[in-house]
């Protein structure tokens, strides 16, 4: 009885390394692999931008030691993101950017940048810095992050199981980290008990979806 | 149409022939209040528009502004001079008048963003 669809992947000649049935099997359910590839690399983008700004963020919780503790389980996160979806876009025959300045142009979610101008003499002024401006920096920016992996998960489902496993791994975390961020938020601002449900990482940055598949131990 | 008590606008979308959207060829009309974006206002009227970060950055969800008045209150990437070239963040825009947009314009607000050098232009455009 004849499948609906064809498992074989007739475009790729035996023996031929030009191209990669990895790809095409994707291109025959419907997906362009290029785009797909091209929009994980705006998505890592944002991954790898946002665990450099969290540095920041976090170290400006001063005295905020449970904060500083999840924004850093949030941070290691990201960059666990960045190292799980990178060899995925060398699989699909893309590449990182050579210069990081377009690496973090392309990033697909903004800049998650300390609220605060900059002083006199090119540091923070941090006078007005208000704790709960920064957990609302931090929840804007999770909340790009689940759009983004949504978007991703549309985009490959039925179509691209290897993609969408991981997206779908990713925007577990990202919700992991909504939910962190509008508790914190809720009772610094508002004085409101909103729980997450859930509580800090067995170690930092534990990613519990996401290090399946890491480069090595480092990752 | 004209602006009711509760300040909500007729928002017309065009959705452009060679748009790879189900939609493609067609034109919506519903209302928009002027807290609600574009976007949200097409999605809850069953309209999918394209859109990504949702904060006026990405411009996944460009469009271009035929007619009418919107705002971008809070778009995180958007100026004056995108504003004068008619683009539209509908992640981000809020009506102001009854107006009418052609929809799904990333490629071509990519290319305005890259001629005059800004993100993320040149970074999606160089290879
Ligand atoms: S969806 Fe990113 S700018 Fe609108
Ligand atoms: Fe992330
Ligand atoms: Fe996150």
């Amino acid at each position: 009885m004849a499948n609906e669809k064809e498992h074989g992947s007739g475009s790729v000649e035996p023996g031929d390394t030009s191209k990669r049935v990895g790809a095409e099997v994707i291109r025959e359910r419907g997906v362009d692999p290029e785009e797909l590839r091209e929009k994980l690399i705006d998505a890592i983008g944002a991954e790898f931008t946002t665990y450099y700004y969290y540095t920041n963020l976090r170290m400006h919780l001063a005295g905020e030691e449970d904060y500083k503790e999840i924004t850093e389980d949030a941070r290691l996160e990201d960059r666990a993101h960045f190292e799980l979806v990178v060899p995925r876009v060398y699989e699909l025959e893309g590449s990182l950017p050579n210069d990081i300045r377009d690496f973090a142009d392309r990033a697909s979610c903004p800049d998650a940048e300390v609220p605060t101008p900059m002083d006199d003499s090119g540091g923070f002024d941090t006078e007005d810095l208000a704790v709960e401006d920064i957990l609302e920096v931090l929840l804007e920016a999770e909340r790009c992050a689940i759009r983004t992996w949504s978007e991703i998960c549309d985009m490959t489902r039925g179509a691209d199981p290897r993609t969408y496993d991981m997206a779908q791994r990713i925007l577990n975390e990202e919700m992991d980290h909504e939910a962190w961020f509008i508790e914190l938020l809720s009772k610094e601002r508002d004085d409101e008990i909103n729980p997450a449900g859930h509580f800090a990482r067995g170690e930092p940055g534990d990613a519990p979806y996401t290090k399946n598949n890491p480069f090595n131990d480092s990752a | 149409m004209t602006q009711s008590s509760d300040d909500t606008w007729t928002v017309t979308i065009v959705v452009p022939e060679e748009s790879s959207l189900d939609e493609a060829g067609e034109t919506h009309e519903f209302a928009v209040s002027e807290n609600e974006t574009i976007l949200a206002a097409a999605r809850s009227a069953g309209v999918w528009l394209t859109a990504d970060c949702q904060q006026g950055w990405c411009i996944t969800c460009a469009a271009r502004l035929v007619d009418g008045d919107v705002v971008h209150p809070n778009a995180r990437r958007y100026d004056t001079e995108d504003r004068e070239a008619g683009y539209v963040l509908i992640c981000t825009a809020k009506p102001r008048a009854d107006s009418t947009l052609v929809v799904e314009q990333y490629d071509e607000f990519l290319e305005f963003r890259a001629a005059n050098n800004k993100p993320p232009g040149n970074s999606k455009l160089s290879d």
